[in-house]
């Protein structure tokens, strides 16, 4: 693992093509500079952030929302519902962009059907460069939801019931006991959750492949996808390399705090 | 009491909406899957059709789809075998020797699991085309090694650590040795471990197409690649290409209903008890 970082750091000091490592001319930093010039890669920056903290709004707010709701309802029941919920974890990405693209299919797609309903018709779907990152927002989030949702409930069991008692005798409202209690309590779990799914949205390649494959006019381009056609299609293998290296400090400097917090907590 | 009735139906309108909302993609794909193209192609979504299994015939013979299958099952198995056996003994290795730097190599493996793909498959790919493996299945083998070996030395840590030590000094003082202490009182403890991990990592490796599409050649496609290509068409085949989907998630669907218990704890390294 180490030794393919390495690599990569030192491969992007050199500005080389595919199969062609004897060739390799020294650049040194020039790769990085060029990257913090070139407004598609900016761009593809831009997007992966974008997607990153929307998905991450998104599926932490729906997921942790269930996963509330499912504890108010019947045991038996809530257990049924979560094993529905939990259908598309395991689902390969690439799959989910196969059936969301089925859905967003202007012609034939339910969404359309759905929108027509109100008269949306002309929702730009995945041929919108304004659109096309919410889509592809969506179908992360259907996604990805269930998992926040198993590990949210599981989280939710150890709350001692207690608090809400005691909270209720006091006058707290259900708002109230959401903020106070559930969410306060949940906040070493809702870290892990971050951290995970942060970093995966971060790193999103398959979804956007089989959606849009980076387009309209790089609309949708992430900076793993910019990454992979920088070295396969433009065959400009060092500075792919610099790309992912980039990839890989932001990374870093966007989620090292919540690892810190969570090895706190382990040592706690 | 009123209120509270109230507040029931919302409750309940909420979830019922959240399990259409899971179930119909899925469900409209399945049911594509054994459509006629008249079928599919419609304004609005058919429910009543005369299945037909014409979809996964020509998936199976003329897609060579059931070639994916065998190659997808050989690397999925394969990888995972390996990763599990020597993710657990480093794991035993890391905890049980006390070593001091264990919790920091632990961290460490753990943020192996958050590095980009694309930054691991740049540099393997140029070491396997050196190589001269590229376009064997050996290739994504050794990618999806890599990739899992430290999250699976991660989680198993994860629940070794829950393991009390005195069980295992009880072990040796009666005689057992280091290997007996592992198979006979720790295997069997961590063994829901062993069940997540073995999990994940076929999971991931079935799942997986970053490396698949680049490592891979037409004889040695996985399941992931061959739907990609699919995907990536101008005018995409929906009765086939939901056909080779259904065949690809459900046996995963079905996995993920016995395993969902378990996947929280796994996937957070035991941070979140399930």
């Amino acid at each position: 693992m180490i030794l393919p970082l390495g690599y990569a750091l030192y491969a992007s000091f050199f500005d080389y093509s595919l199969g062609q490592e004897a060739n390799m001319r020294f650049v040194f930093l020039d790769n990085y500079i060029h990257f913090f010039s070139d407004p598609s890669a900016l761009r593809a920056l831009l997007n992966t952030v974008l997607l990153t903290a929307l998905s991450l709004a998104l599926c932490l707010g729906v997921g942790v929302g269930i996963a509330v709701l499912l504890k108010e309802v019947d045991r038996s029941a809530a257990n049924v519902l979560r094993a529905i919920f939990a259908m598309p974890i395991l689902i390969s990405p690439i799959i989910v962009s196969l059936i969301w693209r089925y859905m967003y299919d202007p012609t034939y797609g339910l969404v359309y059907y759905f929108l027509g309903f109100f008269g949306l018709q002309d929702f730009g779907g995945l041929t919108s460069s304004t659109t096309a990152l919410i889509c592809i927002v969506v179908a992360d989030v259907w996604h990805t939801v269930p998992f926040i949702i198993l590990v949210a409930s599981a989280g939710l069991t150890v709350i001692p019931e207690e608090l809400y008692e005691a909270a209720h005798i006091d006058g707290a409202g259900a708002w109230r006991m959401l903020f106070s209690i559930t969410l306060p309590l949940m906040a070493k779990v809702l870290t892990v959750l971050i951290l995970i799914r942060g970093t995966d949205a971060f790193r999103t390649f398959d979804l956007v492949y089989g959606l849009t494959g980076g387009g309209p006019a790089n609309a949708t381009t992430t900076l793993s996808v910019y990454a992979y056609k920088e070295a396969f299609e433009n065959s400009r293998m060092g500075f792919a390399m610099a790309v992912s290296v980039v990839t890989l400090i932001c990374l870093i400097v966007l989620f090292a705090p919540f690892t810190r917090n969570s090895a706190r907590d382990a040592e706690a | 009491m009123r209120r509270s009735r109230r507040r029931s139906i919302a409750i309940w309108t909420v979830l019922i909406a959240f399990t259409f909302w899971t179930v119909i993609p899925i469900g409209l794909v399945v049911l594509n899957s054994f459509k006629r193209a008249k079928d599919i192609f419609t304004p609005t979504p058919t429910l009543f059709f005369t299945p037909t299994l014409d979809n996964y015939v020509n998936a199976f013979t003329k897609a060579s789809f059931g070639l994916y299958y065998v190659n997808s099952v050989i690397v999925a198995l394969v990888s995972t075998v390996i990763v599990i056996v020597i993710g657990t003994f480093a794991a035993y290795a890391l905890t049980s020797f006390r070593l001091r730097s264990a919790n920091t190599i632990a961290n460490a493996f753990f943020l192996g699991k958050l590095v980009p793909t694309i930054s691991m498959l740049l540099p393997l790919f140029v070491l396997i085309n050196g190589i001269g493996l590229r376009g064997t299945l050996i290739g994504p083998i050794i990618a999806h090694i890599a990739l899992n070996l430290p999250f699976v030395v991660w989680l198993m840590m994860g629940f070794l650590r829950d393991v009390p030590h005195e069980l295992q000094q009880a072990a040796i003082i009666d005689g057992c040795t280091r290997m007996q202490t592992f198979w006979k009182v720790l295997f069997p403890l961590i063994l829901p471990g062993v069940a997540a991990a073995f999990v994940l990592s076929m999971q991931y490796s079935w799942n997986e197409l970053l490396f698949s599409l680049q490592l891979t050649n037409l004889d040695t496609y996985t399941l992931p690649v061959g739907i990609a290509g699919f995907v990536g068409a101008i005018s995409v085949d929906w009765g086939l290409s939901s056909a080779a989907a259904t065949a690809t998630m459900v046996p995963l669907i079905i996995v993920g209903f016995f395993v969902q218990k378990h996947l929280a704890a796994g996937t957070t390294g035991g941070a979140v008890k399930g």
